[in-house]
Parts: C-alpha cells; structure tokens; sequence
C-alpha cells in the first residue's frame, strides 16, 4: 500500500501513511487509545475489546460530494456499532471519536467486564507499579465496580521454573500464547477449555516445554504471568532502572536492568528500545545473577611463593609493568600475546591492543581464542562484505529466503532466531538451514529447507551452491574488481560439479541446486553464520566460500551486504572492529599499510611493526614451546576455550608471565601470575558492537563490586606504569580516539547512540570481494568407526559466566551427550546409561540422552556444560572430529 | 403433504435411498445444469428469487454467492453450517436424517455455481448419526457419478465430505466454523475479510444453512418468480419452524413466510396443552428477544418481526406458558450463552458470568432493586460490543424480557420469589458441576 | 512432512499408538483435507472411540498424527464439551437442560436421576456403569424432555421411560 491518509481523531487531523491501524494513527496524532490484547508485533486480534472508538465517514451525496450539516461541518455516516482500534485500517476521510459519549460508555463497559472475574491481588502481586490494567483503568475506568459476584477462581500453577501462574488474574488477551507461538516458534502456551472458564496453561498443566525466554511474562499486561527468580523480590518503585546490552551473545539486545542498592534484582526488555524491544532470551533475562555471585573476586591477586596472594591493585600494576617491561627488553616484543577481549566494552579492547602495539610493540594480538585455524582479521570481514553496510535484524525477518550456515542460533543468537521464525510466521519469509543436526529453526512444523550436511562436508556444500548458483546464471551487480574474478572462481569450482559437492556434503544434488536458485532468485536474500565456520578448521576456506557464495547469488552487492556473521559474545564484533586480531589495527588497517598507519603512529606516539603477529592458534602453540614468554588474558577462560587444552595447559605452565583479567579466580586465573578482578559489564559504561556492526551504548547500573576495576582503569594504569602517557577522561574519552582513527568509525559518538546506536560502514569497502579458489585444508583424523564429536553452544549456558547462576544451569539440566536411537540401540546404551568417548588427546565419559534430531553416526556435546571440557578429547573439539565410543559401566572411574 | 416444498415429500418411505430420491425427480435438476448452464446464470436466479438465509442471519444466498471471486487462482470451497445448535431450533436435524439427498444436489448445484470443488458438511458433534446418514447418501451420490473427478459426468470435479464437531454452539458461526474446520479452538475471526474472499485455508468460500441449500435445487428447476409463490416481497419462499414448549403439537412445520405466528400455534400446533395459556413466544431460537402475548399475530418473516422488536432468526419457536417464571427462563437462557461463550471476547466472556450470577441471586430471592437496571445495562454494555454476534444474542433476550415482563423481575426483588414457576427452579450447577480435569 | 520428528519430552503413561483397526480410519481422515491440520476433530473423535477419552497420551498421540503441537491439541480437544478428559462410565448419559427441554421437565428429570443414581453433574457411578451430565440444546427441543446416551437420542422422556431405558442399559 502506498500513499497517505487524511483522518479525523477527537478533532485533530494528522495525515498518516495508508495501511495505518486507528490505534496507531491515534498515537500518532496524541491521542491516547488504551490497548491489551494488541501487540506491536502481533497481528491485530480485536479480543479485549478495550480500544473500541466510533468510526464514521463522511457522508457523500450521489455526485460524490461531502454532505454539510447547516452548520457547515460535515455530516458523518458513523458505523452502527464501535469498531476496535487496533483492527480497523484508516481510510482518507476517516473521522474516528474516542471521548464521544458513545465511545466513553463502551470503553467504560469493556474496563469494567475486565475486572468482573479479576481479583483485587494488587497488595500481593508483582505487576502493581507497572500493571497496564491498573493505569489503564485508573485512566479510563470508573472508581467502583458493580460486580459483588463471586468471582470465578483457579489454581495457581509454577509452569516450570521460571513462569508463575496466577490464572484468576489472567484477562485472557492471549499475548503470551500468540507470541510463544508466532515469534517463539515454542507453541508451549495453550488456552484451555472456553468461556469463563478459559485457563492458559501448557500441555497437561506439565513444566512449559520451551526456552523459557520469559517474554510471556513480559507481554502479560496484567500479573497473571510473573517470574518466580523475581517473585515478591520488590516493587517497581524500590528500583533504579538502567538500560544497558545484554552482556551474552551478539545480538546486542538492550537490557532493562532492575537493581536495588547494590544488587540486580532482574532484567526486563526495553518495550520500545533498542533491536530487541520487548523481547529477551533466559540468558539475558534471568543471566544476571553472575555479577553478584559471592565468589566475584574482590582483589587483585599475585603470585607469591607458590600461591595466589592478595594484593593491592597499584602493587600488582606494579608487577606486571615491570615483569613485561623485563621480558619485551630481554627478549623482545614478539614475546608477549595478548589473547582474549570479545567480552569487553569498545574503549577497552581499543586500549588492549594500543597497549600491545602502542606500548609494548607487539602484534600478537588476537581475541579470537576459540578458533582452530588461523584466520586472519580481515577474512571476516570481506566475507560480510568489506564493511559495506549491513542488513539490519530488522531486515533479517523480513528477507524473503535466509540461509543459516551451519549454526544453531538458538544457543548461538536466540534473538535472531526469533525473527526468523518472526519473519516466517508473519512476512513469508523462506528459511533453508544448513546443520548436520536437525535444529529447531529446521524443524518441519516451520516448512523450511533442512540441508542435512554430514560432519566435514560443510566446504563441499558451499563450494555446490556457489556452482549451482553459477550454473543458473550470472550473478548481478558485481562491483568491478570482483568481476574480473569470476572466471578464475569459475576454473576453480570446475573440479567442484554439483554431485561432487551432493556426494561430499551429504546433501541431494537437487536440494543444493533448489537452495542455490531461492537464493538467487530472491529480491531480499540473507545468509547468517557464526562460529560453526569460523571455529572450523577449515575457517579459511570456509569463509572464502562464504564470500563467494554471497557475490554469486546477489547477497553481496556493490552498495549492500546481506551477510551476518554472529560472534559468540556481546563485542566479539568489536573485537574484531578494534583489531583484536594480529594482522588488523582498529578499523580493519591492515599493519602492513605504512600509509593507513601513520594516524595511528601519530596518536600513539610510537611507531608500529607492519609485520603481522600470531593468530590464537599460533600464541597457544607458540606460548607451549616457550616461543612466547608473556601472556594477557583479558576475560577469557583459555583453558577452556582454547582448542587443545592439553597445549593451553602446557602454555600456562610454561609462560613465565601470565596475566589474567577476570571476574572471578577461573581454572585459568588459577595458572596466572597476576590476576586483576575486573568489574562486570553493568559496573562500567562503554560501547558494544553487535552482528549488525550497530554501535550501542551500554549505561552503568552498579557501582563497582569492591576491589574491582574496569578493565579500562587496568590497562591504563599499567600503561602508564610502563611509561605511556595516555591521560583519558573517562571511557568516552577513548570512544571520541576510536573515532577519529578507525575507518567507519567517524563521525560517530556517544551522544549519537541514543535512542538506538548508528551501524558503522565504510566510505570505501574494505579491498577484498575478490573470488578465489578456496583451499581445502585436511580435516583431523579419527577412528572410521567412530561417531562424529559435534559440538555448539546451546541456549542455557554460555561460558563459565552462566554457570554462576542459580538458573541457567538447572534449567540446562545436567550433561549430557546426545544420541539417535539408531546409534544407542546399536551400543547397546539406554536413556541415562553412560557413553565414554575417546579422542586423540583425551576421553570424557557422560550420561546419555536419545534425541533423534542428532543424525546417525554422530554424537552431540554441547560446549558449556560444566566439567564438560571437550578440548580434552582432541583438537579440535567439535570439528571434523571422530571419536570412540563406548558404553561405560557404571562402576569405572570417570577420569580426567 | 406435512409442507408446500421441502416438505412435501419428506416423509416419503426410503427417501433417504438414491433410488427413491431420484423416482421423485431428484437429481435430475443437479444432472442437467452442472456442465451444461453457466455458473453465472444459477447464481441470478437464485439472487432473483430473493432466498435468503435460513440459519438466523437471513442474508440473501444469491447476493453472497457473486461475492466469489471469478478470477482467482485459489481453489473454493463450499461449506454447508449443518451445526445446528440455537435453542429451539431442530429442522436441520429433520431434513438431514430424511432427505439427505436433496441436501446433495443443493450443493452439487451450489458448489456449480461458485465453482467450488470441495464440500464440507459442518455437523454438530451430537449428530454422529445424522453424519453416518449422510456418508451413506455421499457414497450413493459418489457411486452413481454425481460426484467425484468428473461429476455428472460433465469434467467438473467436485467431492463433498462431513466433518463432525464436538459440541460448540459457537461453531455455529461462520468464522469460528471454518476455524474449527481448518483444525483450531472454534473462535470467530475479524470480518473482513469476509469468507466468500478469504475463507476455509484463506480461499473464497460459501457457507450457508442446510434448509437455505436445499431450498436451491427447486429453485432452480422452477425459476425465481416460481418459488415468490410463497412469503412476502422481502422474504420469499416458504420457512421451517421448529416449534417447542406446552403446545399440542410441537414439531418442524413448513409454512409460508409472513404466516402469523398465532395461526403457526393455534392451527398447526394445535394451541397450547392443558389448558394453558401463552404468556410470550420467542420466535427464532433464543437468541431473539421474546414477543408477549400480545404480539402473536406478528408475521413469520424477517422484516415484521424486525418491526415487532425481535428477529425471525433459526425460526426457533418456543413457546412460554404463564405458569412458567420469565425471569427463571432468562435465566437458563442466560446460562447456556454462559456456556457457550468462546472466551474470546471481555464482553461476552466476563458479561454472561455476570449476568447469571445476578440471575441465580434473583431466583435464590436475594435480589436488589438495583438488579434490573444493572442486567439491562450489562446486556447494553454487551451488545454491539462483542467480537461476534453471539454477545448480541445474550443480550437481546435479557433486554427485551425487561421491556415486557419487568414486573416479573420487580416481583423478584420485593417478594424474593418468582411470580408463578410451575417446574422448579434450576439447579445451581455450580454446585454440583465438576471442575474439569 | 518429510524428516524425523523431535522426541516430544514424553508423558506419564507409555506412548500410544492407533490399533491396526484404527489405521484405515486415520488415513481417511487425514486424506479429506488439503491442510493436515483439519484431521485433528476427527482424528481426536477415532482416539475417543477406540480409549473412551482422550487421555493426555492420546492427545499427544493426535498431535503427533496430524502434525500440530501437543500443547495445542490440547487446547483444542478442551475447547469442546463433547471430549472426554477424564473416564467415563459405559453409558454417558446426557441430559439437555436448555430452555425448551426445560419447559418440559428437564429439571425434575435430572433430579430424579441424581437421586436414582446417586452421583450429580459430571459423576460416575461406583460400578462404572453410568456417568450423568446436564447438556445444552441437543436440537431435539420438540420432543423434550431429551437425553442422549453415548450418541443416540432419547426424545420425550420422563421419569418411567427413563426407569425402563436405564434398565437396559447394562
């Protein structure tokens, strides 16, 4: 629909786009309009009844023209009974009336038919302070109430362990169970019976079988849906409230944080405010309690005789510059890495690595510990397009074909998963999902596309679409440097025929050359990854075939990129905009540009090495045998994440300086030498970047828990222990510095990231767009008759942070491994029996748990269990990885 | 011969047989238009003989019928309300169990002119057996190549199928009937779009009323000015009533429309039983406000009794003696809206609860003046405020039982009794009603 | 649908599954439709005859059938009064307490049979044999009093036709 409507609102008169609901033009024209039932993202339903106006048109004679009243106002036709606002589309003309008598006496009828059944619960319950049908009644409802019935009573029920509720209370707008359905894709909520007696329960009244996002509870208007983590905590009025970014994946979601005194009492979304509005995952509603767990460290700690021994911060400052200043004169820059920092602010990664290029003179920088291959920075970002503008998440669910390379976003970006089946519940969005498991997003019931691809043969699977899509035609707007390309990417894919690439993928040749044309074909194409390719082993050449694959079916365009890369963590896109990698300085310079380097040379007052350092990779082999001597690790769990935990072991042992920054006294802080207690991410204020490349504020809602400093205050205070001279106001100070240096970065500040942060882009798209034959690195070995090891993150638990919660892990339930009942029959394993399984470097031994989503021959592990270290097994976990397996009795040991 | 037309050969032994069916004629219309005259021209006879809708609503079928799309490229349904549940309401159930032939042909000739393919019949779920009845007649049908892949013979495919409910007044409503067809809770839904653009699965669809649907293949096989034989200008065609209550004869009666209703009552069903005496007649199920006693002569079609301040609705005649307590009747009318009500709706879900507990207080003689304004102006905060018509059709009653007999609701309050009720009260079901597992 | 189905998160009772004598059943349900999901009345109606109610096992039964959630069809198969959510005796006797039948003598019909049997609305007798409800209008409003039993029609009742019907009803 194009164009705009004049209409007619309690006399004000606003021209709004045609399309628009009455409700919404009413908003529009500053008249308020009470809604319940109507949500901004779900489809106009009409039940509550509450938003009833008159509506008329003006009346029109036989030639068409208006009808005047002798007054000279015109006469209205006004249809013979109130019509909901929020079902009701403007027509040009339109006159609507909210405070006509008519309009005031079915208002005041619905409002009070509402609180006929409704218990006067207020003292008692959560939603007073913040209750819709309190204000709302309060706004537009009488002061007594007529009902002296009985009123009709439930049971209140726990629906599991998170959801509480209080059915008397429930005004039956069915909010909860249209967005658990439409954006949840969960469909756990359900109306039972009818009538007065209807009762929103789950299936059987049983503990809710979904993600327990708590976004029920957050649309509920009234208290009949609460959080029991919340419950009787305290009242809206006792808390100061923060919008801050949720500090867990990359979806950057704006967190409402609730805190009082020095503790978060709960999360809530932001209604209007920021990517995500109302919507938020467990992680990030119920995720918080990590910051005030009892074993947040509380000082700095520095190793003294064989121990861990509290210190002053300015005394451990003191250490660390000396013994790095010691090592760098000894044996040179090159033998200090700087690892970690996807969990930072902007401002501190920005003064992580000016530490380690500006001060010390290193380039062995690299945040990415979790990846096997070594990846250089700007490989991630030509496949997403060389810094070309981004397509939004809000595109995202309107794309009308999306490919999800190898990730299961509901444990990798919850957000983005929910508006993909958002987008194809409501905008007809096709989903084609590429994951040996059947993941949730490929589940039948969303009518997508499940390209089953067998563990290793992801690269044979882009290499046949890219020559699928090739086949079918050529591919538009190529900018001209990547044109001159296409024949060299075309040599290259001749050995690659699309049954190669069937044979090799485990994927039907006509289900690849389907997918391919869909993408082709499509007018709003999008391709979603994460670190099932940028953890692979074969990283490199996956991400080629990425960019690739983005060039030949048009999403990678001259002007736009519709390729997201979902880091795993909140500023994992920031670490790699600020140059947490070796070969990149902040904005993707590369250090080789002796150009492109000067600016930085000058802030920085040193000049910079234009060799590339070591990837993650190449430090933990290098700190193993000893080439590097010194270690940072900026909050990161190395020993966990890094991709062979024998190595990583054998670094920290090694190294001579190990230097941690952490929440808490992690295995790994156990190995260091001094070890920094960092404040958590809503003790400080900086700037966060997510998957959009979308620059958001985070605001500070605590102080600093005591004995904690802001990662920032550390870095600084030992740069300038080692001599720097680095004077900043604050953490904008330091923005105000990105933004002057880092391409894409300009113009841009904190007072411009309000209410929603701006996406960077480059004037001029990174270099790169260049289509090349990808290599094919080997994958590791294992037994042939063993299971695939799969691996990925799942929606409960998300590094050691989530462990220290009260939540997240029972709502994780204890470890497990999971297996097709094909593959348990065989090994003779029932559910709960134990499976041992053995790799290269090490074995683990779990319970088991039948799920035929896990294809035959593989078993799946998720990363984040406790005591779960798969980095044990073999390098590297999870990919390309074979592993014995066997039924474990229950009398052996369960080793390490 | 029990009526002029639907009824005339209804009980004619083994009509439900294909055989006997077609010795009186049937099919022979259905055989000679489907493939042979155009779409178009059955829908303007059936528009010129100005047949409207026997299920309550009376819109005009022909009218409905050319709302079809022409061109679309989604395939049309047809769907025939066989839900029958108004409260006084049983002639559905009469002429399926007895003709479920002529039901056929009139959607064999329907379906021809929507250029529909696909059937459904809609049965309340209380009528498994009218289905079994049914499913008998369709496999007839199907075997003597009325239906099927080239129905008639002719290359127009058409299959019908029933499908059973499982007890919802509310199914009676064309959206929340094809909700309950396409396989969810049986919930209205907004209107627009209306079904005959977006209907079963989002595609054009008809649905009308058993009586409308068999009142089709005669009408086509005699022409419009044929059937105008009988009713009024604005209501032609002959109506069922169902009658019920103390008369001598209750029973589905076929009678011209515009018959007064005092000559349905006295002569047809021979006046009331035991001596009694008529106090008010509700005459078209109970969702229609009653007519006192002194409005029999009303007319039996659309436009009197919209005159009369009532609606000719199902044509649910039931009858109320003057030993019976009004208020005790609303009542149980009341209850039953209360029972139906989806839920998806405040009005109608919170206001039926109301309004039976402030009926239950009046019968239970703990009643307030302030009672019957209060139940009036509940009914006028339901009315037109709902989500569909079923608010209406709980308030409607309750209104005009006011306006009529409120000196039996003031009688209520004052002397904590009802004037007369000759049966006893009904139960308080709560009491009694087990909360469902 | 093509693909394996996720494990559902099970329920109490063992999985069921239809009798071979029901599968003809099922597959003529499920091919009347365009759209699976429309089975979901009927197939719920085949699992009623075959178990006498529809127990949250064969409710996820259904579910699974047709394709739709089992919280779902579990709305659904609640939302109408003519499922069975818990056992019923062998003879499901149905009274209609609405208007017509009312006028007639529906209420002392009712009382009458409380009181023979001994159980109210919604009760099972101790042997099984008879569970008793109130109904709305089962359109049989000219030959009221009315009862259906099970799903035949029982028109024009009272209290001695009722006594000589129950006793047939073993």
């Amino acid at each position: 629909m194009s164009g705009t409507c004049r209409v007619t609102i309690n006399g004000r008169t606003p021209e709004v786009p045609a399309g628009t609901l009455v409700t919404d033009a009413a908003s529009m024209a500053e008249v308020h309009v009470p809604i319940f039932c109507s949500h901004q993202k779900l489809p106009p339903l009409g039940a509550c009844r509450i938003c009833v106006v008159e509506v008329g048109m003006p009346k029109r004679d036989r030639e068409g023209k208006p009808m005047l009243a002798l007054d000279g106002t015109p006469e209205i036709a006004w249809m013979p009974k109130p019509q909901t606002g929020c079902t009701t589309t403007v027509a040009d003309g339109m006159v609507v009336a909210t405070e006509s008598p008519g309009a005031v006496k079915a208002r005041k009828g619905v409002m009070e038919f509402l609180l006929v059944n409704h218990p006067l619960d207020c003292p008692v319950c959560d939603e007073g302070g913040e209750c819709q049908l309190q204000d709302l009644a309060f706004a537009f409802g009488a002061d007594f109430s007529r009902m002296d019935e009985a009123k009709r009573t439930f049971v209140s029920e726990d629906l599991g362990p998170v959801v509480k509720k209080e059915a008397n209370r429930c005004i039956v707008c069915m909010r909860c169970v249209r967005y658990c359905d439409e954006i949840m894709g969960d469909d756990a909520l359900t109306a039972h019976q009818r009538g007065f007696r209807t009762e929103i329960s789950s299936f059987d009244r049983q503990p809710l079988d979904c993600e327990q996002c708590g976004n029920c509870i957050e649309v509920c208007p009234v208290g009949a849906l609460t959080a029991l983590p919340y419950r009787f905590k305290a009242r809206p009025w006792d808390l100061r409230q923060h919008v801050t970014i949720c500090p867990w994946c990359s979806n950057g979601c704006s967190v409402r944080l609730g805190v009082r005194g020095t503790e978060i009492l709960r999360a809530r979304g932001t209604e209007q405010r920021g990517i995500n509005r109302e919507y938020l995952c467990v992680r990030g509603r119920f995720g918080y309690e990590f910051v005030s767990h009892g074993e947040r460290l509380s000082g700095a700690l520095v190793r003294s005789g064989g121990s861990l021994e509290p210190a002053g911060f300015e005394e451990a400052v003191a250490v660390v510059a000396a013994r790095l200043g010691d090592i760098a004169a000894k044996h040179g820059a090159e033998s200090v890495a700087f690892l970690g920092g996807e969990k930072l602010y902007l401002e501190e990664q920005y003064l992580f690595q000016k530490l380690a290029r500006g001060v010390l003179g290193t380039n062995h920088v690299d945040a990415r510990t979790r990846f096997t291959a070594p990846v250089p920075g700007t490989a991630l970002l030509a496949a997403t397009g060389g810094g070309r503008p981004l397509l939004t998440f809000e595109e995202l669910e309107h794309a009308d074909e999306a490919l999800v390379l190898f990730e299961d976003l509901q444990g990798e970006s919850p957000f983005a998963q929910a508006g993909l089946i958002r987008g194809q519940h409501q905008f007809g969005l096709h989903l084609t999902v590429a994951h040996a498991r059947r993941v949730k997003l490929a589940r039948p019931k969303f009518r997508g596309d499940w390209l089953g691809v067998k563990p290793g043969g992801e690269l044979a699977l882009l290499h046949g679409l890219t020559r699928a899509a090739l086949e079918a035609g050529d591919p538009p707007g190529l900018p001209p440097a990547t044109a001159t390309t296409l024949p060299s990417l075309r040599t290259a894919l001749a050995a690659w025929d699309v049954e190669r690439a069937a044979r090799e993928s485990g994927v039907a040749a006509d289900a690849i050359r389907a997918a391919a044309e869909r993408l082709r074909a499509a007018q709003r194409p999008a391709i979603v990854f994460g670190r099932g390719i940028a953890e692979h082993p074969q990283a490199k050449a996956l991400l080629q075939a990425v960019e690739n694959l983005g060039w030949v079916t048009g999403a990678l365009n001259a002007e736009r990129s519709r390729v997201l890369y979902m880091g795993p963590h909140h500023n994992s896109q920031g670490a790699l905009d600020m140059g947490l990698s070796p070969d990149v300085l902040p904005g993707y310079v590369p250090v080789g540009d002796a150009g492109a380097r000067k600016p930085f040379e000058q802030q920085w007052g040193k000049s910079l090495s234009a060799t590339p350092g070591m990837t993650a990779p190449e430090i933990l082999a290098a700190a193993a045998d000893g080439r590097i001597r010194a270690l940072w690790i900026a909050g990161d769990h190395w020993l966990r994440s890094a991709p062979d935990r024998a190595l990583a072991e054998k670094a920290l042992e090694r190294a001579e300086l190990v230097i941690v920054n952490d929440l808490f006294l992690t295995e790994t802080a156990r190995h260091a030498h001094v070890v920094f207690a960092a404040a958590a991410f809503a003790e400080k204020e900086g700037t966060s970047v997510n998957a959009e490349r979308r620059i958001q504020r985070a605001a500070r809602a605590l102080s600093k828990h005591r004995g904690t400093r802001t990662d920032m205050e550390i870095f600084v205070a030992v740069a300038r222990a080692l001599g720097a001279t680095w004077s900043y106001r604050g953490a904008e100070d330091v923005y105000r510095e990105i933004a002057r240096l880092a391409p894409g970065f300009a113009g841009t500040s904190w007072a411009t990231m309000l209410p929603l942060g701006p996406q960077w882009a480059r004037e001029t798209p990174a270099a790169g767009g260049a289509l090349a034959a990808a290599d094919d690195a080997k994958l590791a070995a294992g037994p042939t008759d063993g299971l695939w090891l799969l691996s990925g993150g799942t929606l409960f638990l998300q590094g050691s942070l989530s462990h220290r919660t009260e939540l997240l892990p029972r709502l994780a339930k204890p470890a497990r491994a999971f297996l097709s009942r094909g593959d348990a029959q065989r090994l003779a394993l029932g559910e709960g029996d134990s499976i041992e399984l053995t790799g290269p470097a090490g074995r683990t031994r779990l319970p088991v748990a039948l799920d035929d989503t896990v294809p035959p021959g593989c078993v799946f592990v998720p990363y984040a269990f406790p005591g779960v270290e798969l980095n044990r097994l073999g390098a590297p976990a999870g990919a390309g990885l074979r592993v014995a397996a066997r039924k474990a009795s229950q009398a052996e040991r369960v080793e390490a | 011969m029990r009526g002029p037309l639907l009824f005339s050969d209804i009980d004619t032994p083994g009509l439900t047989s294909i055989e006997t069916y077609r010795k009186g004629g049937g099919y022979a219309t259905a055989s000679s238009v489907v493939g042979t005259k155009p779409p178009d021209e059955v829908i303007e006879i059936v528009k010129a003989s100005g047949l409207r809708g026997r299920g309550g609503a009376g819109f005009p079928a022909g009218l409905k019928w050319s709302f079809v799309p022409k061109k679309t490229s989604k395939p049309k349904y047809l769907v025939c309300n066989a839900d029958e549940s108004e409260p006084g309401t049983f002639k559905d159930r009469e002429l399926m169990e007895k003709n479920p032939h002529l039901l056929i042909e009139g959607m064999i000739l329907t379906a021809w002119a929507i250029q529909a393919n696909t059937g459904y019949i809609y049965l309340r779920g209380e009528f498994d057996y009218i289905q079994h009845i049914l499913d008998q007649a369709l496999a007839e049908a199907r075997a003597a190549g009325l239906l099927g892949a080239a129905a008639g013979g002719k290359g127009f495919a058409l299959e019908i199928h029933t499908h059973l409910g499982a007890g919802a007044y509310i199914c009676g409503e064309e959206t929340a009937l094809l909700s309950s067809l396409e396989g969810y809770r049986g919930q209205p839904r907004l209107k627009p779009p209306f079904p005959a653009v977006e209907g079963l699965y989002a595609c054009p669809t008809v649905v009308n009323n058993v009586e409308t649907l068999m009142n089709v293949p005669h009408i086509v096989k005699n022409g419009a000015a044929w059937f105008r034989q009988w009713g009024t200008e604005k209501s032609p065609g002959t109506k069922i009533l169902s009658v019920s209550g103390p008369v001598k004869r209750p029973g589905n009666y076929e009678v011209p429309m515009g018959l007064p209703l005092s000559t349905l009552l006295n002569e047809h069903c021979g006046g009331m039983r035991d001596g009694m005496k008529v106090k008010a007649v509700i005459p078209g199920g109970s969702s229609v406000p009653l007519l006192p006693a002194s409005m029999l002569g009303t007319g039996l079609d659309f436009e009197s009794m919209v005159a009369a301040g009532t609606l000719l609705g199902s044509g649910g005649v039931i009858v109320i003696d003057e030993q019976t307590c009004i208020v005790d009747a609303l009542w149980n009318i009341t209850r039953f809206y209360e029972h139906e009500s989806c839920g998806k709706c405040t009005p109608c879900r919170e206001g039926t609860y109301w309004m039976s507990e402030v009926f239950a207080r009046l019968e239970r003689g703990e009643g307030r003046e302030s009672d019957i304004d209060l139940l009036y102006d509940v009914s006028d905060n339901i009315l037109g405020k709902s989500f569909c018509a079923l608010g209406d059709a709980a308030a409607m009653p309750v209104m005009g039982a006011i306006k009529h007999f409120r000196d039996e609701f003031e009688f209520h309050v004052r002397e904590r009794r009802c004037m007369v009720n000759r049966r006893a009260p009904g139960l308080t079901e709560r009491q009694t009603e087990a909360v469902p597992a | 649908m093509s693909g394996p189905v996720p494990v559902s998160i099970g329920r109490d009772g063992p999985a069921l599954d239809w009798p071979a004598a029901r599968r003809a059943e099922v597959d003529d349900a499920l091919a009347r439709y365009p759209v699976r999901r429309s089975a979901i009345l009927p197939v719920l109606w085949i699992a009623q005859r075959e178990w006498g109610w529809l127990s949250p096992e064969a409710m996820a039964l259904a579910a699974r059938t047709v394709g739709l959630p089992e919280p779902e069809v579990f709305g659904i198969a609640t939302f109408y009064t003519m499922f069975n959510l818990k056992p019923v005796g062998r003879h499901h006797l149905q009274v209609c307490r609405t208007l017509s039948c009312s006028l007639m003598g529906a209420d002392r019909l009712f009382q009458h049979l409380e009181q023979k049997l001994g159980v109210g609305h919604g009760g099972t007798t101790p042997d099984g044999r008879f569970t008793l409800r109130r109904v709305e209008c089962l359109a049989a409003c000219g030959g009221g009093p009315c009862m259906q039993v099970g799903l035949d029609y029982h028109e024009n009742l009272d209290e001695a036709k009722v006594d000589a019907l129950l006793e047939t009803l073993k």
